[in-house]
């Protein structure tokens, strides 16, 4: 296999190209791995406590082996970098064809270190890579951005695919996102605020080279019996219709949503509960990542004459809202017009921003409005005007949006990290505690879920290495409390798939960690993986595609301690930056305020916070009083090496 | 260029002349316009299953995917959508063959598809523009790409993302596939299928009740 690596140095603008070392191979398999080794590397010789919007920050863009090779999994690219708004590990993937097309251009990783001294963007041409200037560029949006480059560069040898990002990464808003090819959104972790400190506005690619395939009929026959495990599971086809959206009516059942920063947990719009809007605004073409045997996304389109709301955005076309989206407008700000809460998705792609921790710092104020604890003086403070700060009123969201991506006025300078470090910034300055009202997990990264009843989701959001989240290790065994699931992984036992106690949630995120970076570091996409009804095993079912495209066997064991190991680096870096136990948490509203609608009234997290949190150490083998890694089982892992460097930082449990 | 074509159905093909009359074919290659989601994965599975050297690029793939409107070069076909291009299969004889100074085409006797012959094949590009669909390509390096049917399974009609496997009858998902390589009779079948409603909730539970997942212990 072979492995192109480009590394960029915008201060100097000295590029180099690599051919990855087999021995990386070795201990990882590509995408989130690599990428992940990367970085480490890169703050083994730079000082790991930097500013992560100064120069020696590093963004590395990578995709993996079965990504674009026709094993129908979707193309997943992966951005790695140490995060601005949350200040530990940030990462973030998505899909489309820029990642696809990386590939063609002759690499499969690109690492940007340094500052450029003007606004430049990242050409890259069949192995060749130039930078531009892109003043021009400055001040656009993401979608205009795309646009001009792909007129700029014409479509020879190929289209032009862009990474971009918008107004709010070039005023590095610490949530600022990268967005790719105008519609996907590397939306965690703020990577659009270290691409907009080193003055990068975009990455363009262009290729025309091919992806070698060890043994193309095995890799054909392997597609073939894909194809038939897709066709045959019905849980796919209703995912094909309405993807991630398919969630709502699902979590409107089990009590899973997130309604006005978490006061409720079902939506309250008669429209946004159904999935009715499919059929109103989805009458054009269904589009998909490149190299995808499912195509679940789509686009809408609004013809103004759906609701009274839909005139102001008649002509307006986009991707449709995915679960998250909706959540992040029809939840958390409780906006109940359809077609306002896909034009959320379109904006907040525009500027470039992460929806989930604006709409929970754009709700956090909204609820000290509503209960009255901040005064019409404060809001005029905040906002340089009065603002009404009303739940559900898109206009004004709109304008909140803005001041947070452009950082004009108070608000925007307080939140633009997300509403962990904003109400903690404002509580400072008023003098007065508002946290119990901000809603965030580990590293202050806020989710639009509701998690108090599903121990395992509540897990996700205290231990996943980018900050809270659930996509690190997807609790779907409790979720659908799946038994046959947890007696499979589990040797039998069924506790995994209870609610009610607090056994095997732990060991489910430890897994299911381990399985989500294995899916991550082959560069495809975690849904054809969930919606497996017989529970997908990663580390079987992949194994002979890896094997057909690389001609590097490795048994399924060999393939499941690569995730692990993934996910130890994951922590390693984060325990290099000074995270022990007391940072794996989740705030006061999770914590201790219980659920008052859905399935499961009156949960509070604390009930089995700490036991599953015990758990989860035990099955990493980490240390449970302290939270750190232990020597045994880095050693176990053959990280003996990043054992060495944690130990030198007293970042290694002691024996 | 590489040595294609190199599957077995060139060995014994029988040489029909321009005009001559080609026998009734079951099966035809439809392309649904507009129907399509942009997945590349025809691209992917055409350039690697002709490929002699086991590469997959979509360049050198004989199916396309039209962007409308984005790409600029391109005539905006609808208001947004995507087009699979691909060979019709048209007439007898096809505008491409009849046009070929060298008389490079020839029949597969088993799909009757066109061919291009590439060791007769002199890279004049005279079939380029008489296509009347503009669905003879160019790779890279001057070979010219025509879809063949490969063989009477075409990778792409497997591959597609909207392929007819995933309209069954009875599933809650239904819509138009993009690429069939099916008789007259099946096709409209499939095309006219009705979807039938089901939510996720209610597929979980149908589910369990047929025992293919299960939460009891």
């Amino acid at each position: 296999m072979e492995s192109r690596l480009l590394r960029v140095d915008l201060t100097t603008g000295e590029m180099r190209d690599e051919l990855l070392p087999h021995a990386l191979f070795e201990r990882w398999i590509g995408g989130s791995g690599v990428n992940n080794w990367i970085m480490w590397e890169h703050f083994l010789t730079h000082d790991i406590d930097c500013d992560p919007r100064g120069p020696d920050n590093i963004f590395v863009f990578g995709v993996g082996p079965l990504a674009g090779t026709g094993a129908g999994s979707g193309v997943k690219g992966r951005i790695t970098f140490k995060s601005p708004c949350y200040g530990i590990f940030g990462d973030s993937a998505a899909g489309g064809k820029f990642p696809y097309m990386v590939r063609f251009a002759g690499y499969d990783h690109i690492a940007i270190t340094g500052k450029a001294p003007a606004p430049v963007y990242l050409y890259i041409c069949d192995g060749n890579a130039v930078i531009c200037d892109a003043r021009h560029l400055w001040g656009k949006n993401s979608a205009e951005t795309h646009e001009m480059l792909r007129h700029e560069l014409g479509d020879y040898p190929s289209a032009a695919h862009t990474l971009t990002i918008g107004l709010a990464g070039e005023n590095q808003a610490g949530i600022a996102s990268v967005v790719s090819d105008a519609s996907r959104i590397h939306a965690r972790g703020g990577g659009g605020a270290v691409l907009g400190s080193k003055n990068l506005k975009a990455i363009a690619v262009q290729g025309s080279g091919g992806i070698k395939i060890h043994n193309p009929p095995g890799l054909l026959k392997w597609s073939d019996g894909f194809r038939q495990k897709i066709d045959s599971n019905e849980a796919i086809y209703g995912f094909k219709r309405r993807g991630t959206l398919g969630a709502v009516e699902m979590y409107q059942h089990i009590g899973g949503h997130f309604w006005r920063n978490n006061q409720g947990c079902l939506f309250r719009g008669e429209e946004v509960r159904s999935d009715n809007w499919v059929k109103k605004y989805h009458k054009y073409s269904e589009v998909c990542s490149a190299d995808c045997f499912i195509a679940c996304d789509g686009r809408y389109k609004i013809d103004g004459t759906e609701s009274e709301k839909s005139k102001k955005y008649a002509g307006e076309t986009f991707r449709r809202p995915e679960y998250l989206t909706t959540a992040s407008a029809a939840g958390a700000l409780d906006v109940r017009d359809w077609s306002e809460v896909a034009h959320w998705g379109k904006v907040t792609n525009d500027y470039g921003i992460d929806n989930q921790d604006l709409s929970c710092a754009i709700s956090f104020v909204m609820e000290l409005k509503q209960k009255n604890l901040i005064s019409a003086h404060d809001v005029a403070e905040l906002f340089g005007k009065q603002q009404r700060l009303e739940w559900g009123n898109m206009e004004d969201i709109e304008a909140l949006l803005r001041n947070v991506s452009l950082r004009d006025n108070l608000f925007g300078q307080l939140f633009h990290d997300g509403p962990y470090w904003g109400a903690l910034r404002y509580s400072e300055m008023k003098g007065q505690n508002f946290m119990k009202y901000a809603i965030y997990g580990k590293g202050g990264a806020a989710f639009t879920e509701e998690m108090r009843p599903f121990p395992t989701w509540m897990n996700n959001m205290a231990v996943a290495s980018r900050g809270a989240d659930h996509l690190k290790g997807i609790g779907l065994i409790e979720k659908f409390q799946r038994r046959d699931l947890s007696k499979r992984y589990f040797n039998g036992r069924t506790e995994a798939a209870d609610l009610s106690i607090p056994d095997l949630k732990g060991a489910s995120t430890a897994l299911l960690e381990n399985q989500v970076a294995l899916i991550n570091s082959y560069g495809v996409c975690l849904f054809h993986w969930m919606l497996d009804p017989a529970g997908f095993a990663p580390e079987e079912y992949y194994g002979p595609a890896y094997a057909n495209i690389t001609g590097i066997s490795r048994t399924p064991q060999e393939l499941m301690q690569n995730g692990e190991r993934i996910c130890n680096l994951e922590k390693a870096f984060n325990s290099r930056l000074g995270l022990r136990r007391e940072h794996d948490t989740i705030c006061e509203r999770w914590m201790h305020e219980p659920t008052t609608e859905g399935m499961y009234p009156g949960k509070v997290a604390a009930d089995m916070f700490e036991t599953v949190l015990d758990e989860y150490y035990e099955w990493r083998g980490w240390d449970k009083t302290t939270g750190l890694q232990t020597q045994s089982k880095l050693t176990e892992l053959g990280m003996g090496d990043v054992a060495e460097v944690l130990a030198a930082d007293g970042a290694l449990a002691r024996a | 260029m590489s040595n294609f074509p190199q599957k077995e159905l060139v060995t014994g093909a029988t040489w029909y002349a321009a005009g001559e009359e080609i026998p009734d074919v079951d099966r035809k290659l439809y392309a649904l316009q507009n129907q399509c989601t942009d997945c590349n994965v025809c691209e992917v599975a055409c350039s690697l299953i002709h490929s002699p050297v086991g590469e997959l690029n979509p360049l050198l793939s004989r199916v396309r995917i039209n962007h409308a409107p984005s790409v600029n070069s391109r005539k905006a076909v609808h208001d947004f959508g995507f087009v699979a291009a691909i060979c019709h299969h048209c007439g007898n004889p096809p505008p491409c063959a009849e046009v070929c100074p060298t008389d490079a085409f020839y029949y597969d006797p088993k799909t009757f598809a066109a061919i291009i012959a590439q060791d007769k094949c002199v890279q004049c590009m005279e079939c380029v523009p008489a296509c009347p669909f503009d669905v003879v390509f160019v790779a890279p390096d001057g070979e010219l790409l025509k879809c063949d049917l490969c063989g009477g399974e075409p990778a792409c009609v497997k591959a597609c993302a909207t392929r007819p496997e995933m309209n069954n009858a009875g599933k809650q998902y239904s819509r138009a596939a993009v690429l069939f390589y099916e008789d007259t009779k099946t096709f409209r079948g499939i095309v006219q299928q009705k979807p039938q409603k089901q939510d996720e909730v209610g597929i979980m539970q149908a589910m369990l009740d047929r025992g293919e997942i299960s939460s009891a212990a």
